[in-house]
């Protein structure tokens, strides 16, 4: 057993199960073959949620509470599970969690069932009419299936009135579209969930959730094809971010993506594409050739078609704010870009966030680097750390030893490094990198040693640790090594991991900007939420102002908080913020205080003004840039500021 | 109690609203008008629309019609039967069917917002005359 208490290869009850499943928070990595073990076979081959790991943690726990009884497909769902072991290496990269466990405790259940208490599921005229377009396989009311959807776009807490269905192209999304109106049965798509499961716990849950009708599951639409000649690809809405970037750099191209789990085409719908890479590669429509849509009457456009309104533009101000998509897009023509043989990361480490700033900002402004982002202490953490304990005596030794705050993190060719380490007093390279994250382990464990506090007493540390003559004993006393990181996982995955760890590109930093496997570590076992936006770059002290609010809210409430990135956008005339609040997602209280956090620091944020908050960013990733950044409105009126509490209230609740 | 949509649904509806709801307290006095277009109306999928004008807080008219021609108004609000039957049924308000694109609107945003709350107020009294719907 280790310090998860989860982790042992023994068999468990369902109760005993639920208690890793509470744990999940549907960050959909167990959908992508990110570490090259291949894809869980139940989920591949059968498509809905219920198949994959996540689905099967969800669908414990409403077997254990009652919401659901079981059906002949809970039976075919168990089953379907070869306990190949493929799910608790992906998991555990990510969140520390044994899937499997699950899905055995899952078949244990199943094999003792008394079979006079399965239910039978009948066919309505809905399903009919739903399975008619699709095939008699993609769509189903089974309350088992529909209740792996719970948390990741229905709520935990209505009834199971659903039907999931899974179309397989445009044209079936667009007549599934048209039977919904006609049936007079709202719908919403569904791909990676995992925007939708960070909202779920918080007071956006009746915005963002459907509340009853059809989710349209998008994974099967699979088309994906890279074309060199055109620096492009056409990406299904089925295609996570991390199965594009894959067949991109077969050609040494790279897409500008989102988390390795997030789907491309979702990602345009939702928020555009906010990355580290936003100020070369563009942000909002930057991202986009061109795109297929279906409106919500089933009509099926493209941006390229003549004789439509333009598509690029919506409307300026405060109230601008969607919570479900206006169209779905089916699949985008996506910009791919060059990769270089001579890109390095630079990290360079600042013990303050202004001087942090002002050099990301310098940066973006002259157009050096292809990836420009202050990360805090606490992302380095989370990304390199192989699990939580790590990931915070980590953090602290950076917050109270080595004073290493913040990084400026760039990646670029080998002329630009030379304008970075030239701006900078000293630098993090890749070689350190390795260093850190190999040895992470070791790095945590001298929390209260001697040798940190020596370290801390240093005029520089971060100078004596990253460019003096410390550097060399820091290096060989951290052994970092796959093997030494190997150790912290359980015994039976610790040959996986010395193997997965020896992979060059699981310490090349460039790799890891670009394939953003680590993010989901933020959402291990527990949840975050990050709201943010984007902000002029001129005005220093409003952002610092800015941030500074962020931290303030956190305070009252009382919640784990921290900034997560900035980035700047649109050659360093905008750049975006991150904040994140972490917490634990089953607690209601500390939930509540979130929501009260994500509508205070919202209004706080519109009332400062020249602000683009988080939720109006909501569902705005299609426009152009220059159309939803152009103006930024000035902060609100006391009447407006009313107007927006008073809208916010009769929508969301109370705060 | 009756059938949304229906003639007695408009006769209820006025008695109801200028009884029971205060021009000032609840409606805000406001002077505007609204027209909803409804489209998917079972059993024969066909539109039809209300529309509604409030003159100083006091409902001034409301009526209901067939097909596709339809009434000036400040507000238009477009969605499905089936929207405004979960409006009517409290599942959703009007605000949120608004901002989840349930329902369209044609007109200000701000403006419109502004007199959410007495709308869903007037939403909220036809909610208590209305329980019977198309299937």
């Amino acid at each position: 057993m280790n310090q998860n208490n989860v982790l042992s290869s023994d068999k468990i009850s369902l109760e005993e199960s639920v208690a890793i499943a509470e744990k999940g928070t549907h960050c959909g990595m167990c959908r992508i073959d990110f570490l090259g073990t291949g894809l869980c076979p139940s989920g591949k081959k059968y498509g809905y949620l219920a198949y994959w790991p996540q689905g099967r943690m969800e669908i414990v726990k409403h077997l254990k509470e009652g919401k659901i009884k079981p059906t002949e497909k809970l039976i075919e769902i168990a089953n379907s599970c070869t306990l190949c072991g493929i799910c608790d290496k992906q998991c555990n990269f990510a969140t520390q969690l044994r899937p499997e466990k699950v899905a055995r405790a899952l078949k244990d259940y199943v094999d003792k069932l008394d079979k006079s208490q399965i239910q039978t599921v009948e066919e309505d005229d809905i399903l009919r009419g739903l399975r008619e377009i699709v095939g008699k396989d993609w769509a189903t009311n089974d309350p088992i299936i529909i209740a792996s959807y719970i948390r990741s776009i229905i709520s935990p807490n209505g009834e199971l009135n659903f039907y999931i269905v899974m179309p397989e192209n445009t044209e079936q999304v667009s007549k599934i579209i048209k039977f919904a109106n006609k049936n007079n049965l709202p719908f919403l798509p569904r791909a990676g969930g995992t925007a939708l499961s960070v909202a779920t716990p918080t007071v956006l849950k009746n915005g963002i959730c459907l509340e009853h009708g059809i989710v349209i599951d998008l994974l099967r639409l699979n088309k994906l094809e890279i074309h060199p000649e055109s620096s492009s690809a056409t990406v299904g809405a089925g295609i996570a971010s991390f199965e594009l970037q894959k067949e991109a750099y077969k050609h040494k191209l790279r897409a500008n993506v989102a988390e390795a789990g997030a789907h491309y085409c979702a990602n345009i719908a939702t928020t555009g594409i906010v990355t580290t890479w936003g100020n070369s590669y563009g942000c909002f429509a930057d991202n986009f050739i061109d795109l297929v849509l279906v409106d919500n009457e089933g009509n099926v456009k493209k941006h390229s078609d003549m004789g439509i309104s333009n598509p690029y533009t919506t409307e300026h101000g405060f109230t601008n704010i969607s919570l479900s998509p206006s169209y779905i897009i089916t699949e985008a023509t996506a910009k791919l870009f060059p990769v270089f043989d001579d890109e390095e990361a630079v990290l360079v480490p600042f013990d303050n966030l202004k001087d942090a700033m002002d050099m990301v900002i310098q940066l973006g402004r002259r157009g050096v680097g292809l990836s420009l982002a202050v990360l805090s202490y606490k992302y380095l953490a989370e990304f390199i750390c192989p699990n939580r304990k790590i990931a915070k005596d980590f953090e602290e030794i950076c917050k109270n030893y080595i004073k290493l705050r913040y990084v400026v993190d760039v990646i670029c060719d080998k002329n630009d490094k030379k304008i970075v380490e030239e701006m900078a007093k000293y630098s993090i390279d890749q070689s350190m990198m390795r260093t850190l994250i190999l040895g992470s382990p070791k790095l945590a464990s001298l929390k209260d040693s001697e040798f940190m506090k020596i370290l801390s007493e240093e005029d520089d540390p971060l100078k004596a640790i990253f460019a003096g003559p410390m550097r060399k004993h820091f290096e060989k006393g951290l052994d970092a090594s796959p093997e030494q990181l190997a150790k912290v996982y359980d015994k039976d995955l610790q040959d996986f991991f010395k193997k997965v760890y020896s992979k060059p590109e699981m310490s090349n930093v460039v790799w890891l900007h670009a394939f953003r496997i680590l993010p989901s570590r933020l959402m291990r076992q527990m949840m975050t939420m990050g709201p943010g936006g984007a902000i002029w770059a001129g005005d220093k002290n409003h952002i610092l102002k800015w941030v500074d609010m962020f931290a303030e809210v956190g305070n009252k409430y009382n919640l784990e908080h921290a900034l997560g990135f900035i980035s700047p956008l649109d050659n360093g005339k905008f750049i975006y913020i991150e904040y994140d609040y972490f917490y634990d997602h089953n607690d209601p209280d500390v939930a509540n205080r979130i929501s009260k956090t994500l509508l205070e620091t919202t209004e706080k944020s519109l009332v400062m003004g020249q602000i683009f908050t988080l939720i109006n960013y909501l569902f705005k990733g299609l426009y152009r840039k220059e159309h939803v950044l152009y103006p930024l409105f000035k902060g609100l009126t006391k009447e407006e500021q009313e107007l927006f509490r008073e809208v916010l209230h009769s929508v969301l609740g109370e705060f | 109690m009756v059938k949304f949509l229906s003639e007695e649904w408009i006769e209820y509806g006025k008695n109801y609203i200028l009884e029971k709801l205060d021009p000032e307290k609840d409606m805000k006095n406001i002077t505007t008008s609204l027209l909803g277009i409804i489209e998917h109306v079972p059993p024969n999928d066909i539109i039809m629309s209300f529309y509604l004008e409030l003159k100083d807080g006091k409902l001034n008219d409301f009526k209901v019609n067939n097909g596709d021609s339809f009434q000036e108004a400040n507000y238009v609000i477009k969605g499905n039967y089936g929207i405004y039957k979960d409006i009517l049924q409290g599942k959703i308000g009007t605000a949120m069917a608004l901002l989840k694109n349930r329902l369209q609107l044609k007109g200000s945003k701000i403006e419109a917002l502004k007199i959410i709350k007495p709308l869903d107020g007037l939403i909220e009294s036809l909610r208590d005359i209305t329980d019977e719907f198309e299937e």
